[in-house]
């Protein structure tokens, strides 16, 4: 427990919607641990991202606790970095403003970053075009700005929500393999949710898998690959096995056993014993 | 062979380059010339047809008789000119200025958007030249009632253009502010407030028209100079060259200053835009 990050315990979240009580998450409970890359996996309209906005702070949960370093979350705190779908730079900024943004709203001195700010353009490879304004770059070239963005100001926590489900198929393969490298070389806390398995078993240290009908966390995965990971292992055995299990796991719900998955016995996780 | 061929970015931009050189060029030439073309077309026309038919001047002069009259009474149209541009400059600005404050007000406080919003709107329903007379019943006859009809005809295009605009925020660059623990007032001025510039600027292009139209309507009624009143008077003296020498005056200010405020959005994209 002590070197847990991040943890949530039996988290819901209902909204009153016209057609009644709508539960976008049911009793979600699981831990992180610092330096952990962990992904939430599951089907458009489970509740993954109500529960990402939960974990940022800006939505309260109905019932149920979520926990930061020791602490319970009341609201959004600013040593987090933010990634989402689309990349939201500011049109009119140059990309070396846009990742210097959260310097500026943090109100500190922007001529102290600049440095910081270069090392991750050159990082993902966009040094060269950071007098260019958004509209004038890819859709892969944004989303890179937008990673450099919340990396900026150092946060201990990267939450991610869907970030390359905009992108195209290879841009996507691109994106993951930059992620990739860019984690390694940080080792942040990460959260990332995503529908696609072959990427949370890429970039992962352990999958979520989250349901639509309960929209609830069903199991917690290991991910037994080595870190430094290199994109090459999509193409062996084990990782095509792990995908065919979750993806069985996903359609079938958690008990169904065909295929066991390398799961993670802990108090905090149900695991494919425990679902409810 | 075309296996063989190298695609590179540099190669890709370079046969852009040419083109995108040239294309302006032409389009630019097109949207002058067109439109100059076809002007001037329709005036010789109208000259002919005047001509031919002999048409009283009292019912359509020819345009070289307008540009004589225009010649003759510059001196008296360019006095009447300046009091009418002048309250449409004003009555634009302060329609500017209340628009976006209103719009701001009503995008931030729920509880005035319900209260205030629908009577905004069901006002904008009713013809509001009918309510001119009832500005010079209000204001009386002197310049606050052109200025306040002009501000009343000219503000709503900016309440509605700056709500949208307000509006126009994605709900994640908000997020964003919002983890980062940006305050309303950092929000408002880095993100809301930019994201909202090229919509105002759309409001206020049509604003800058009707701050024209309310106040030549209201000069029909109360003003003793102005080109609402030139026009009166000189229809009262059956005198059409000079009405429609009036009228040149009018498109001419109409003309500055639209292309005053095209001018500003493109000072204002310098900062705001995307490119």
């Amino acid at each position: 427990m002590h070197t847990s990050h991040l943890s949530a315990d039996r988290v819901s979240k209902t909204y009153q919607g016209t057609a009644g009580t709508v539960e976008a998450v049911h009793n979600a409970t699981f831990s992180i641990e610092k330096g952990e890359f962990v992904s939430i996996l599951g089907p458009s309209g489970c509740g993954k991202s109500t529960l990402l906005m939960m974990l940022a702070g800006l939505e309260p949960a109905t019932s149920g606790t979520i926990m930061e370093a020791g602490q319970p979350v009341a609201g959004p705190r600013n040593d987090i970095g933010m990634i989402f779908q689309d990349a939201t730079l500011l049109p009119w900024k140059t990309v070396m403003q846009n990742v210097l943004f959260p310097i500026d709203i943090l109100k500190k001195n922007v001529g102290d970053y600049r440095d910081r700010a270069m090392e991750l353009l050159r990082m993902v490879g966009l040094a060269d075009f950071r007098d260019h304004k958004p509209a004038q770059l890819s859709g892969g070239m944004r989303q890179r700005a937008a990673i450099c963005r919340a990396l900026i100001h150092d946060p201990h926590l990267l939450l991610m929500d869907e970030p390359f489900s905009a992108l195209d198929a290879i841009t996507r393969d691109e994106m993951n393999v930059a992620l990739l490298d860019i984690w390694q070389r940080y080792k942040k806390t990460g959260v990332f949710i995503t529908h696609s398995i072959r990427e949370a078993v890429l970039l992962s240290d352990r999958i979520l898998v989250m349901t639509r009908r309960p929209s609830t966390i069903v199991c917690d995965v290991k991910v037994p690959f080595e870190r430094p990971r290199q994109p090459s292992i999509v193409e062996t055995m084990e990782f095509n096995d792990l995908c065919n299990a979750l993806r069985h796991t996903i359609e079938h719900g958690a008990d169904a056993g065909a295929h066991p998955l390398p799961s993670r016995r802990s108090p905090h996780a149900p695991t494919l014993a425990t679902s409810e | 062979m075309s296996m063989s061929m190298t695609y590179s970015p540099a190669a890709r931009t370079g046969s852009r380059t040419p083109s995108g050189l040239l294309r302006p060029l032409g389009r630019q030439a097109r949207q002058l010339l067109l439109p100059t073309g076809t002007t001037v077309a329709i005036l010789l026309a109208w000259e002919i047809v005047v001509r031919a038919y002999a048409v009283p001047v009292s019912l359509m002069p020819a345009p070289s008789v307008i540009f004589a009259r225009l010649m003759e009474s510059r001196g008296a149209i360019l006095a009447h000119t300046i009091p009418t541009a002048t309250e449409t400059v004003l009555s634009f600005l302060l329609a500017t200025v209340l628009g976006i404050v209103l719009a701001i007000a009503l995008t931030y406080s729920r509880t005035l958007k319900s209260a205030v919003y629908p009577g905004v709107v069901l006002f904008q329903l009713i013809p509001k030249v009918a309510l001119a007379p009832l500005f010079v019943v209000w204001f009386g006859i002197g310049s606050e009632s052109r200025l306040a009809f002009g501000v009343f005809i000219a503000f709503f295009p900016i309440v509605i253009a700056t709500m949208a605009g307000l509006r126009d925020t994605p709900p994640d660059m908000l997020r964003l502010c919002r983890v980062l623990t940006a305050t309303n007032w950092q929000m408002f001025m880095s993100v809301r407030m930019p994201y909202a510039v090229p919509h105002i600027f759309s409001g206020m292009k049509i604003s800058v028209t009707f701050a024209i139209i309310g106040v030549i309507v209201a000069e029909f009624i109360t003003a003793q100079r102005g080109l609402g009143y030139l026009i009166v008077f000189a229809s009262s003296q059956a005198d059409t060259p000079l009405i429609l020498a009036a009228i040149f005056a009018l498109c001419v200010v109409g003309l500055l200053l639209y292309g005053a405020v095209g001018l500003a959005e493109k000072i204002a994209a310098r900062f705001y835009g995307a490119s």
